[in-house]
């Protein structure tokens, strides 16, 4: 049976490039290596398709040739004052940049994901810079990282094990034996607390106390996982520490940090729910850690602060390199979304939300970013690429969205393709089409085409540059 | 005086730059028709979207822009202005007066964010609302707001004054988060309540709050507390809490929080004794 090694599964931003895929007659049948997304992608990927080019017409969605599709969405694109141009995040960096060239051709606003993700983060990184490495690094060497509003168990599943805690670098060994002793006491702790609840009559399901005080084996000389969240995830089990946060308190938190490390005393005892000899404990961890890492989701950039609350962690980062060595990285969620913030800044100077109705690229997320646009009503015509927004926006924007013309390219069915006016069928980039996209810590890495695509489908860089070329066609003939 | 109204409902963005009193004094009303403004992606000129009335009688000294209408879609009117009036009668967009250097703009409805960002001189007043960043920096920039006076007469939004450097900023509503974030100097005063971490990172300048605030930022420090403030020679009744801070960035800005509104800060009074 032929045995696809080496391949790189196009799901979440950990980009895990040692997937093996077994093929027969053109079918995936088995996957080896992968968590169980992306397994689910390789096995499933081919529901719900979209087979043909659809076209609007008297208000329900028709089959059309290629040739109407493509001329419908250039005049769309021509014929609209401030169109918008958005998704990118999961498709390969080669049809971003066809993307690019098409934004600045019709004069739109490009915009991809991390609009709505990581935006934050990159605005803070180009207020206050950043200190960060490659995963490789941390492998290695990181005795101490922290997941910081992020649930790595549960969207980034072998994350823990490749890179940090649970893998075996070359300087630093992997505590999953440790990890595994403790979910068995755990589970006998549960057990013995739920048998006794129930002798006493109490309640079976009431949340137990969370302990504040450190757990011995954090000051043990062995890597370390600390975890900060509003509530306890999967990831927070497998910690050696959990530091439950009050919602919506990152900032003063990261900001109590900053004090301790830097010798300061506080005026409070508590900092967002957690006692100030904790937080000193902590920041003791931390000072004496060779090399630390923090990892951060969308817990912070996406809550109260958002650009402010990275803005505190990089300074955290920056204040501890004074002590010790450490590092900052965010987690990305999609496995190119990195890619699109690289693509966008080599061809434009600017990583997300650039404008160009005026020839030339404008940023500044808050003005030229989509969800504000389309929210301010602004936007006349909507092109969407591996992406659905009518999903994921906020209501107001995703109205305003399908209000107007829409065109769609994506290899599914979605609640966007489904309120489009054009839609294309386009093949899946790294398994039925090649390209490159690049991993959370910014390293390129190759997509692999596994199997054929199916005929009436082409890629999106195909896609988009006939789009462009039907642009410039109507554009000339029309002068 | 030269009166512009809009002639429709704009629905792209405008960037209306070029309506400054700088650049219509130096012009024929003629070649005022001319300007160029985009919007959206094409390129217009000033009397396909306004029509444009040249009042000579009431012509004083100074140049004085009136706009009669909604224009809450028109980006940069009076930016980097040095001289004259810009009287809005109506709602205007973002960036109003960006990098101005002298002169007035007055809005009777309410104006968007980045009012006033990077200005260095000159005068900017609000009757209504205004949105976000008032007298920031540009994205990315440290340079702020920078001289001048920002009057809002309604409420504003998150980072009033971020990374100021100088120059008044008045609040006569309320505000919400990181008043005064990174801010070097300069004095922003808000009557009404402010949503919290005002001051956060900041290294100097002044910041007095007279309404309520949830809490403080841990990395501030208590000091005293003062009967009375004064804010550009006048005097603000309190009593207030003066906080330093932020001690996390080094840094030496004085927060001056109401004491009666705040009853919860209470228990900071302890550090007093
Ligand atoms: S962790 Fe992410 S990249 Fe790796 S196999 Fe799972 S879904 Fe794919």
């Amino acid at each position: 049976m032929p045995v696809v090694s080496h391949v790189t599964c196009p799901v979440c931003g950990s980009f895990c490039d040692d997937i093996e895929v077994i093929v027969k007659n053109n079918v995936i049948t088995d996957v080896r290596n992968a968590c169980a997304v992306g397994a689910a992608k390789f096995l499933d990927y081919a529901n719900h398709r979209n087979a043909k080019p659809l076209v609007r017409k008297n208000g329900e969605l028709v089959e059309a040739s290629w040739d109407e599709a493509v001329r419908k969405s250039a005049e769309i694109l021509i014929d609209a004052t401030y169109p918008l141009l958005y998704g990118w995040s999961s498709t390969s960096c080669e049809a971003i940049r066809v993307g690019l060239e098409l934004a600045e051709e019709v004069g739109g606003v490009i915009d991809n994901t991390s609009t709505i993700c990581h935006g934050p983060s990159i605005l803070s990184i180009q207020d206050v810079g950043i200190a960060s490495c490659t995963l490789g690094q941390l492998r290695h060497r990181a005795d101490l990282i922290f997941y910081w509003g992020c649930n790595p168990w549960s969207a980034h599943p072998r994350h823990v094990e490749r890179y940090t805690t649970f893998s075996n670098g070359r300087f630093q060994k992997s505590t999953w034996r440790a990890h595994v002793s403790r979910l068995g006491g755990i589970l006998s702790k549960k057990r013995l607390r739920r048998a006794i609840n129930l002798v006493l009559g109490r309640d079976v399901f009431a949340t137990p106390e969370i302990s504040r005080e450190l757990p011995y084996n954090m000051f043990q000389k062995k890597r370390k996982m600390v975890v900060v969240d509003v509530r306890k995830t999967h990831s927070a089990e497998a910690a050696d520490y959990f530091l439950q946060v009050e919602p919506n308190k990152d900032y003063e938190l990261l900001q109590a940090f900053r004090m301790l490390i830097a010798d300061e005393e506080l005026d409070v005892d508590h900092v967002a729910g957690v006692p100030v000899e904790t937080l000193n404990e902590i920041a003791d961890v931390m000072i004496g850690c060779k090399l630390g890492v923090i990892f951060f989701g969308l817990g912070l950039t996406m809550t109260e602060g958002k650009i402010r609350n990275i803005d505190a962690a990089i300074s955290l980062v920056r204040d501890l390199n004074q002590r010790t060595k450490f590092l900052i990285m965010p987690m990305r969620g999609h496995f190119n979304v990195a890619g699109a913030n690289v693509v966008f800044t080599w061809q434009t100077g600017y990583p997300f939300a650039v404008d160009f109705s005026q020839g030339y690229p404008q940023y500044n997320p808050g003005e030229t970013s989509v969800i504000d646009i389309l929210c301010r009503e602004e936007a006349d015509a909507g092109l969407v690429i591996a992406s659905d927004p009518v999903a994921h926006f906020p209501k107001k924007a995703a109205q305003n969205l399908v209000k107007n013309p829409l065109i769609v390219i994506d290899p599914q069915t979605t609640p966007t393709s489904l309120m489009a006016d054009v839609v294309f069928p386009s093949t899946f980039v790294g398994i039925e089409t090649e390209g490159t996209a690049y991993r959370m810590d910014h390293v390129p890495l190759p997509l692999k085409k596994i199997v054929e695509p199916p005929s009436n489908c082409l890629s999106d860089v195909e896609i988009l540059q006939r789009i462009l070329h039907e642009v410039r066609r109507i554009r000339s003939k029309r002068k | 005086m030269i009166t512009l109204y809009p002639k429709r409902l704009f629905k792209a963005p405008l960037d209306a730059q070029c309506i400054t009193p700088d650049i219509f004094a130096e012009k024929p009303v003629s070649k005022i028709a001319e300007l160029q403004i985009w919007e959206g992606n094409q390129k217009r000129t000033l009397d396909q979207l306004f029509k444009i009335e040249y009042n000579a009688k009431n012509q004083s000294e100074e140049m004085t822009i009136r706009i009669l209408g909604d224009v809450r879609k028109a980006r940069r009117i009076g930016a980097k202005m040095s001289t004259g009036k810009i009287i809005i009668d109506g709602d205007t967009g973002m960036h109003l007066g960006e990098e101005m250097q002298g002169g007035t703009i007055v809005v009777a409805g309410s104006a968007g964010s980045w009012t006033g960002c990077m200005m260095k001189k000159g005068i900017i007043q609000i009757k209504g609302d205004a949105g976000d960043y008032i007298g920031a920096a540009y994205r990315g920039s440290t340079r702020g707001m920078n001289g001048g006076e920002i009057v809002i007469q309604g409420n504003a939004g998150n980072e009033v004054g971020c990374f100021m450097r100088n120059g008044l900023i008045r609040i006569d509503g309320n505000v919400g988060q990181f008043v005064g974030i990174h801010m070097r100097n300069g004095t922003i005063i808000v009557q009404g309540n402010s949503e919290g971490r005002t001051g956060a990172q900041m290294s100097g300048g002044k910041i007095v709050v007279c309404g309520h605030t949830p809490s403080i930022l841990p990395t501030f420090t208590v000091d005293s507390i003062k009967s009375k403030v004064k804010v550009n020679g006048e005097i603000v009744k309190g009593p207030f809490y003066k906080f330093v801070g932020d001690l996390a960035e080094d840094g030496n800005g004085k927060l001056f929080v109401s004491q009666i509104q705040n009853p919860h800060l209470k228990f900071y009074e302890k550090y007093l004794e």
